[in-house]
Order: structure tokens, then sequence, then C-alpha cells
């Protein structure tokens, strides 16, 4: 369509009425002309108007093609075509109400979880330019480690020598503590450069935020707190400006608040960071800044503007290979030291990215399975309308015209459904999101945009078509004169239209396979984890947490060294076995299926050690984390010591220092020797004394139920204490009563120190498969349904047949044939349809299940029982679908059937 | 009447534009100047010259302007566009290759194979 008739045909669909009137002039004017001539020749007035009439021909036909010419006239077919599909919808209420609750159902199901996909994976990160934030990984591929720590040098030479970032900062993040308020309160606290927030592109909502012009080596004594916090802690009050906030006991000035959306780009379990403060990171009470000082942790850069990531990276590659040349003693040759970037948003979101798209998978599938059924009860309504549409034929309707009237009533009822749907999930997507794991990152972000929006429209209107197409072609190719003939009745079972049912019946069973396989191997993974035996039993123990602080400046700590610890963990324990109904307390550093984070202060990561008399390449080539605990914490997790002793009272500062081993640290470093006796260390100070395994237990699983082979060392808390302390209590007492005494006796010792996360440790557990349960339970009742579904498909499709087959059966059983013959007739149609559905999304289940692979533990993409059960279970709903209408078919009445055709 | 042909599939467009390229004229009018040129010669459904003047029009081939016929009446007067007028060059330069093209093969005798 070129401008001018672009234009003009904008004109008609504009100017539609005074157009129409124009035309209507301009025809009654040549009329009245013409007659006005013929009158002139001698016809009367009335002959005159008579006969010019007929001259002209039928001005209705010749208007409409008017209309058709100027490319307008289909629009008010469509209003026609619209009119009478509403009409027919209207007409037929049970269908019309059961097809678009269906629809809206899958619709509202796409629409948020889409939403949910839009903001977490599609969704670019809510800074400036976040294409160009990166993570940058230390790798030390000679060893296999990733993501290993950086020193001061090396923060230098990203900023400076390698020439492709804008900026840099390490962040650490952890627990702080939050004093000065009414309750001692446990924060997430983020520590940065002092080039943070330039590089994420932040403006304050009040005062200012730190930036280059504050540099000091050390920590500087200004913080940034979170909307919420000033929300929280001080009534949104704009003077908190200058007021002094506390620390981890350091006095800290707020000279600023963060805008409400903002959120720190980084794991997002233990909440949202709320006191940001900044440090040089080369200054008291840093190490001297040498490369060999491996302090700092979690790279964050933006590259400069017009640097590609591969170009970065190249240089980045290059630079590392310069430093490893240069300092070949901090960059020993065989641990290949090298330097990687990855987009920011990729290492943010890539862990939920394999969950998110299989929920998105299953929704779409759900969706197709109900237009499928829709296309069904399309279907079977349009062979009831075989007569109607032939008549139209007859009289001269164009067949794609009839496609067009069909098209036009299906994806009417497509989008009532859609509009439905959206307006289901607009409504309820606050409370579905309550339902997401709240370790879904960037859940705070999610919405309902115009992306999402025309996402379900898109999916209205392709169920639209998809369920719309088949009934359509099948109703413009009936074949005129028989179906004018039979007057739509006693017809049967046409073949064609059988065709076109069969393969919709297979297709929705062959998709209900795919969602029942991908269920069941979720299903079967979150049985796995929950029955199996995780190295300890969490029934009966109670859990609570706090956390001592790092002061900035060291002289100001309570529980400085290892002597002021002990002191403190052993008042603890004493105050916490002295509450009634507690039978046994311990303290560990890491409670088992918490550690969210590893790269958290405080958090449980993989650390380099070594073995004494054994050459090692380097310190981080044998690794393994490292557990402070206190001697009872075997017992009251009721864990397996299998060989040597537990930790005693007497395993304390001064003494011999001792470590028990799991099984994976003795399978993995001890394969063939006895571990007892041998001695280890942890770090890379030669001067540390070595610490002497003493015992074997059987492995816990710390790190999740779904993490497998972690070595662990475990030490005395007595001897090597840690800021982090988590206690369990072996107790009959839920967590909830338990919880004010706790917090009065933690806070009986020091006011000061937060008490959190009391709770049980079978909840833990259960938070930890938070995630595996959602997407389980998702999966699961899209699958149950797509059962439903395909069951009352099937189930349709055999009653329609009985009914329409009716004289037939009559016809056979009059001839003598038996009701087990016409069981068999019908039920083996389910069981072909049945058998080839299940075939087939067998075949497509078994080629792509591999995909799920990531979300699976314990259970193979193929696991055999999934891929038994699953055939047979359907097989048999199939069966018992089909039955039903078979059973009915035998009690036809020869006599009514025969009389009634 | 009886002697009357029928249009040419295709053609009255053609003459359409011819009629009105010799001045404007409205919808009566262009079919009382076919028939005046052509000597009464070409049986036209009348009602049939509407869609195919605004199939013109929608082209952008003939441009329209509400005017008073010669009896005083409101009518819708249609004129010749510059783009119309490259149209029907271009048209009746096709035809008349046609129609000589047609007339030669339909002169020849067995003798000129």
């Amino acid at each position: 369509m070129n401008l001018t008739r672009f234009r003009s045909w904008l004109k008609w669909m504009v100017k539609r009425q005074r157009l129409e009137s124009e035309m209507e002039t301009e025809v009654r004017f040549h009329i009245e002309s013409r007659a006005a001539d013929l009158v002139g020749k001698g016809l009367s007035q009335q002959e005159a108007m008579r006969q010019a009439r007929i001259e002209f021909g039928g001005i209705e036909s010749h208007k409409d093609a008017v209309r058709a010419s100027v490319g307008v006239r289909w629009w008010g077919e469509l209003g026609s075509d619209m009119r009478h599909g509403s009409r027919l919808l209207r007409k037929n209420p049970g269908f019309t109400a059961v097809a678009i609750l269906t629809l809206a159902l899958g619709v509202g199901a796409n629409t948020a979880i889409f939403s949910i996909v839009n903001a977490v994976l599609l969704h670019s990160l809510p800074y400036r330019d976040p294409d160009r934030l990166v993570r940058v990984f230390f790798n030390e591929p000679g060893l296999g480690l990733r993501d290993v720590t950086f020193s001061k040098p090396e923060l230098d030479d990203l900023q400076t020598r390698s020439g492709v970032f804008e900026d840099v900062t390490p962040i650490f993040e952890g627990s702080e503590n939050l004093t000065g308020t009414k309750q001692p309160e446990r924060v997430e606290g983020v520590n940065t450069s002092f080039t943070y927030f330039s590089m994420l592109g932040v403006l304050p909502q009040i005062g200012r935020l730190y930036g280059p012009q504050d540099f000091t080596p050390g920590f500087a004594p200004e913080a940034v707190i979170s909307d919420g916090l000033w929300r929280r802690g001080y009534g949104a009050d704009p003077d908190v400006l200058g007021r002094t906030i506390r620390i981890d006991g350091d006095p800290l000035t707020i000279i600023g608040v963060l805008p409400r959306g903002f959120r720190h780009p980084g794991p997002t379990t233990s909440g949202d960071a709320e006191v940001f403060a900044a440090g040089g990171f080369s200054g008291a009470p840093f190490p001297p800044p040498i490369r060999g000082n491996r302090i700092l942790i979690n790279g964050i850069g933006r590259l400069k503007p017009g640097v590609t990531r591969e170009q970065a990276q190249a240089r980045l590659t290059a630079m590392a290979a310069q430093l490893r040349h240069d300092f070949p003693t901090d960059y020993p040759p065989q641990a290949q030291w090298t330097i990687e970037i990855q987009p920011l948003q990729e290492t943010l979101v890539g862990n939920v990215r394999p969950m998110l798209l299989v929920l998105l998978g299953a929704v779409i599938l759900i969706v197709f399975i109900v237009s499928l059924n829709i296309a069904n009860l399309l279907l079977a309504r349009a062979s009831g309308r075989q007569q109607e549409m032939a008549v139209r034929l007859a009289l001269g309707a164009t067949r794609d015209r009839i496609v067009r009237q069909m098209l036009t009533e299906s994806v009417l009822l497509s989008l009532f459904g859609g509009a439905a749907g959206i307006a289901t999930a607009v409504g309820t997507l606050g409370f579905i999101l309550r339902f997401v794991p709240s370790n879904v990152p960037r859940l705070n972000e999610v919405r309902i945009d115009w992306v999402v929006l025309a996402f379900a429209l898109l999916i209205s209107m392709l169920t639209g078509l998809l369920f719309g197409l088949a009934p359509a072609l099948h109703s413009a190719k009936g074949a005129l004169s028989s179906a004018i003939r039979e007057g739509g009745r006693g017809s049967g079972y046409s073949t064609r239209t059988g065709r076109l049912r069969d393969v919709l019946i297979v297709s929705e069973l062959a998709f209900a396979v795919i969602l029942m396989v991908g269920a069941g191997l979720l299903l079967r993974t979150l049985r796995d984890l929950l029955q199996e035996n995780p190295g300890f039993n969490p029934t009966q123990v109670v859990t609570a947490n706090t956390w001592l602080g790092v002061p900035n400046d060291p002289k100001t700590d309570p529980y400085l060294g290892i002597p002021g610890k002990a002191a403190f963990d052993r008042e603890l324990l004493r105050r916490m076995k002295a509450i009634p109904g507690v039978e046994l307390a311990a303290i560990t550093s890491s409670l088992p299926s918490t550690n969210s984070n590893p790269n958290a202060v405080g958090g449980l990561a993989t650390e380099g050690f070594a073995i004494e008399d054994r050459p090692v390449e380097s310190s981080q080539d044998l690794l393994a984390e490292r557990i402070r605990i206190s001697p009872d914490y075997f017992k009251v997790m009721r864990a397996t010591l299998l060989r040597g002793r537990s930790f005693t009272e007497g395993d304390e500062d001064g003494k011999q220092p001792v470590a028990i081993i799991d099984e994976s640290t003795a399978r993995q470093y001890w394969a063939t020797r006895d571990p007892l006796g041998r001695r280890v260390r942890f770090g890379q100070d030669a001067t540390e004394p070595w610490t002497t395994v003493v015992g074997i237990v059987k492995d816990i699983k710390s790190d999740g139920l779904d993490v497998d082979g972690v070595p662990h060392i475990f030490v005395s808390t007595y001897q090597d204490p840690s800021k982090q302390v988590s206690l369990v209590l072996r107790t009959t007492l839920p967590a909830t009563l338990l919880e004010p005494q706790i917090r009065h006796e933690i806070q009986s010792i020091d006011p000061g120190l937060p008490v959190f996360n009391v709770v049980s440790m079978n909840d833990i557990l259960d938070r930890s498969l938070a995630l595996r349960r959602f997407s389980a339970d998702l999966v699961g009742g899209f699958a149950g349904l797509a059962v439903l579904l395909a069951a009352i498909g099937i189930y349709g499709l055999l009653a329609y047949m009985v009914s329409q087959r009716s004289r037939e059966i009559g016809i056979r059983m009059a001839l003598g044939a038996g009701p087990g013959g016409v069981l068999k007739l019908f039920l083996q149609k389910g069981i072909v349809l049945a058998g080839l559905g299940i075939v087939a999304g067998m075949i497509v289940s078994a080629s792509t299940s591999s995909l799920m692979g990531s979300l699976l533990y314990g259970v193979r993409p193929h696991d055999p029982a999934v891929f038994v059960i699953v055939p047979l279970l359907l097989f048999a709903v199939a069966v018992l679908a089909s039955y039903l209408p078979a059973r009915r078919a035998t009690k036809v009445d020869p006599m009514i059937a025969l009389r009634e055709a | 009447m009886g002697k009357a042909i029928d249009l040419l599939q295709g053609t009255l467009d053609m003459l359409i534009l011819k009629a009105v390229s010799l001045g404007p004229l409205h919808g009566y009018g262009v079919l009382l100047r076919i028939q005046q040129i052509s000597g009464e010669q070409l049986e036209i459904q009348q009602g049939s010259l509407y869609p195919a003047l605004y199939r013109l029009e929608h082209q952008g081939w003939i441009a329209s302007e509400w005017g008073e016929s010669d009896n005083n009446r409101k009518a819708k007067f249609y004129s010749l566009t510059a783009a119309g007028r490259r149209q029907l060059h271009s048209e009746t330069e096709k035809w008349n290759r046609m129609a000589s093209l047609i007339a030669n093969i339909l002169r020849t005798t067995p003798e000129e194979i």
C-alpha cells in the first residue's frame, strides 16, 4: 500500500460516516439525473425513476463494491463477523464460559510467569548503562579454582593498568550489628570502594553519596543508608543526615539516603543491603597493599564506553599473562592465574534461569493443551454447523470469507479469554508472588508492563489461531452437496473431521506426557532430597544466630582474640543449657543449608590448606570448608562420629590445635593413608601452628541438601573463633517459645548483640528447598491439569463418536453384534490414540529432558521410573476415559436408534 | 440497444480516465460522455461506474470535488490528476500496442505462415 492509497484508506476509516452519506448522495444524483433525462424522452416521472433504478443495478451491491475498492469492506465484514460471533458465544453460555475460563487460567498463568521471567531474566539491571557492568573473576584454572580473592595492587591493575574499566570496586557483603536503636538489629551491610555509587550511576534521595573525593586508605567514617532503613529506623526523618549510626560498634555519620527502588547488585537471599560504607583497602586496619595479601572479593566493574566485552576480556587476559611474567613468585605458573569478566546480570540471575525457563515452558505447554481442548470443542460445533456453512457456500460466500468468519469467532473467544487472563494476572500477581521463594532475585522488579502485556496478547492471539484454524479450515472445505443433502444429520463420524480431531487428541496427550515427565523428574528430585539422610537429625533442633561484629578499629573489639571469644562462647552455652527444656546446646560458625552467599563475610567458602609432609603446588590446591564448632555440636545434631574423638572443653587456646574431618575430606585427601594424627594448616602463613586431625565424622550436608562431596574440616571454636555465632539447641520446645529466652540470655551477656533467625532446623531445610518445591509443585499442578484435560479430550471425542454413530451401532447390534464387539470398537479407538500420543510425548521428552539436568538432583534426566510410570499412568487414565463412552455405546437400543434415524 | 457492445474487461478504468481528461465530470456525466464519444455503441452497467471511480480516486489518478451541476444540484466532480495523466498515457500506449498486435494476428492469412 503506497502513501496515497494509505491516506485514502485512512480517510475512509476515519470519516467513514460522512463518506458513506456522500456516496449515497452521489448515487441518488445519478439516478435522478438519469430519470430527468428519461422524462425528457417522454416517460412519466414514475416510470422514469423505475427505469433509472433498473439501469443502475443493485445499489447496495455497487456500494459494497465501492467499499471493497478502497479496502474498507473487510472492516465492515469484521464488524458483522464479530456481531455474529458474539451472538453465537452468547447462545452457548456453557461452552463459552468453559472456554473463557480455561483460557483465562492459561493466559493468566502465562502472564504471571512471564512477568517474572521478564523482570528477572530479560530486563536490564536498574542501573545506568547496565550493559557495561561486569563481574570480575580471578581464576586459577591450573588448580581448578574460580573466583579466588585478590589484592589491592591487583585492584589497581584493573583500575589503571588494564585501561578497560571506568570504575572497579570490590564488594564485601555481610551481617552487621546496628546498635543504638531500641533493639540491636542485624542488618545486611556492604563495604566497597569509593567509586561504587558513581559506577552504578545512583543519585541520593537526600544528602549525598560517598565518592572518590572522600578517599581514605582505611575505612571512611561515613555511611549511606537504604530507603528501607531510613523509614524503619528513622521514620523517614530528613534530619537523619549528620546523625551517627553504630555499625559493629563503629560510629559512622549518615551522609545520605538511597532512593527507594535502589538495590545492591548482589545476592539477595539475606535481604536487601541497608548500610553502605567505603574503604581504601590500603591503610590500617587493612594489611599492607602487597600482591600476596589477597583480601578482596567480589570485583564489580564498569567498562569504559565503546569497549566491548570481548575487547576487555582480551585486554585482561593479556594483562594477566604480563603480570604472571612480571611477578612469578606471586603467580606460580602452574596456577595459570587469570582474569575473567561476565555480564553482571548473568552472574546475578544465572542460577535461577533454568528453573524459570522450565516454568515458562510448562505454562506455555498448558496453554497449548487448553487451546487444543477448545479446538476440539469448536470442531465438534463446526461439524454441527456443516449445513450452515454449506448453505453459505452455495449462496456464494467465498471459502476464505468463511475461514475468516470462523477465525473471527475463535479470536474473539481468545481475546475474551486473554483479557480475563490478563485481568486475573494483574489482580493476583501480588498474591502469586508471595508463593515465589524470596531467593529468586529481582522479585521486587516484577511488574505487568507493556512487554508482559504484549506477550499475553500474543499468547491469546496464538491460542485463538491455534484452536480456531482447525475448525475454520475444516468448515471451508466442507463438501457442499452432501452436507446440504444430509441435512447435517446421520452423517456419522466423517473421516476428515475424525482425522483432525484424532490429531488434536494425540497432540494433547503428547503435551501432557511432556509435562508429566518434567513434573515427575522434579518431584522425584524433591522426594529424594527430603528422604535422604543429611548426615544429621534435624528434628527437635532449634537454631538461633548472633553476630559479634567486626569493628573497623580492632582496639574497640570486645571479642578480640581467642580468649575473649572463647569466654563468650562458654558463657553463652552455659546460659543456653540452663534454659528449661533445652537438653543440649552447641555453637557452629555455619548452620547446614543456610550458606546462600559463600562470599559474604562469615560465609562458608572453600579455603586452601596444607597437609604436613606433603609436597604442594600451591597453598590453594587443597581445599576445604572450615567450620568452627563447640564440643557438643555433633551430639546436638546427632551426627555420626566414625573414628577418633569429638572435641572436648579442653581443646582450647594454648593446647594442641585439633581438627575433625568429614568422610569427603578423608576420601579426597587421604585416599590411601590413615588421616588420624596427620596435621593440616589453613592459609599461607607458615608461622601458624599445625592442627592435628583427631576424628572422622560422617558427611553432614552443610552446604545444602543438594550439594555433595564438599570436603569439610571442623575445628574447635575455642581455638579458632568466628564472629558468626549460630546456636543449635536440642529441645522439644518450638522455636517461637524459646526465642524470647534465647534473646534475653544473649543480651544479658552483651546488650548490643542482635538475635536473629530463631527457627527450627527443619524449617531451615524446608526453606532451602523452597525454590525446588515451588517449581515441582507448579509443574506438578500443570501436569495434573494436563492429564485432566487430556482425559476430558478423549472422553469428549469418543462420546461424540458414539452419539454420531448410534444408528450404525444399532444396525450392528440388530445384525447380531454383541456388546463386547461394540465396546471393543470404541475402546480400541481410544487406546490407539492414547498410544500414539504417549509414544510421541515420550520421544519428545526423552530428547529434551536433559535440558532440565541442572534442576535435578539424584535423578537422571532419563530416570527409568519416571519414564515407566508416566506412560502407564496416562494410559490408564486414557483407557478409563475411553471406557465410559464405549460402555454407553453398548447400551444403545437398536430399536430406538433405528427408528430415530 | 441490441447492437451495443459489452465493455471489455478492464477497459472501464481507461475510458473513465479518458472521459475526465477532457474536463471535470460528475459520475453521471462520465457515463454520458463515454456514451457520447462511443456513439452510443457501448453498454455500461451504470452502477459499476462507481466502484471504478472510487478505485481510481483511491489510486490517486483522479481527484474529486463537490460542486454544482448544470441544473444547480450538488454533485461530485471528478478530474484527472497528474498521476492520472501519466497513467492514461501509459494505458493508451499499452492498449494501442496490444490492439495492433491482436489485429495483426487476426489478419494473418494461411499464405503468410
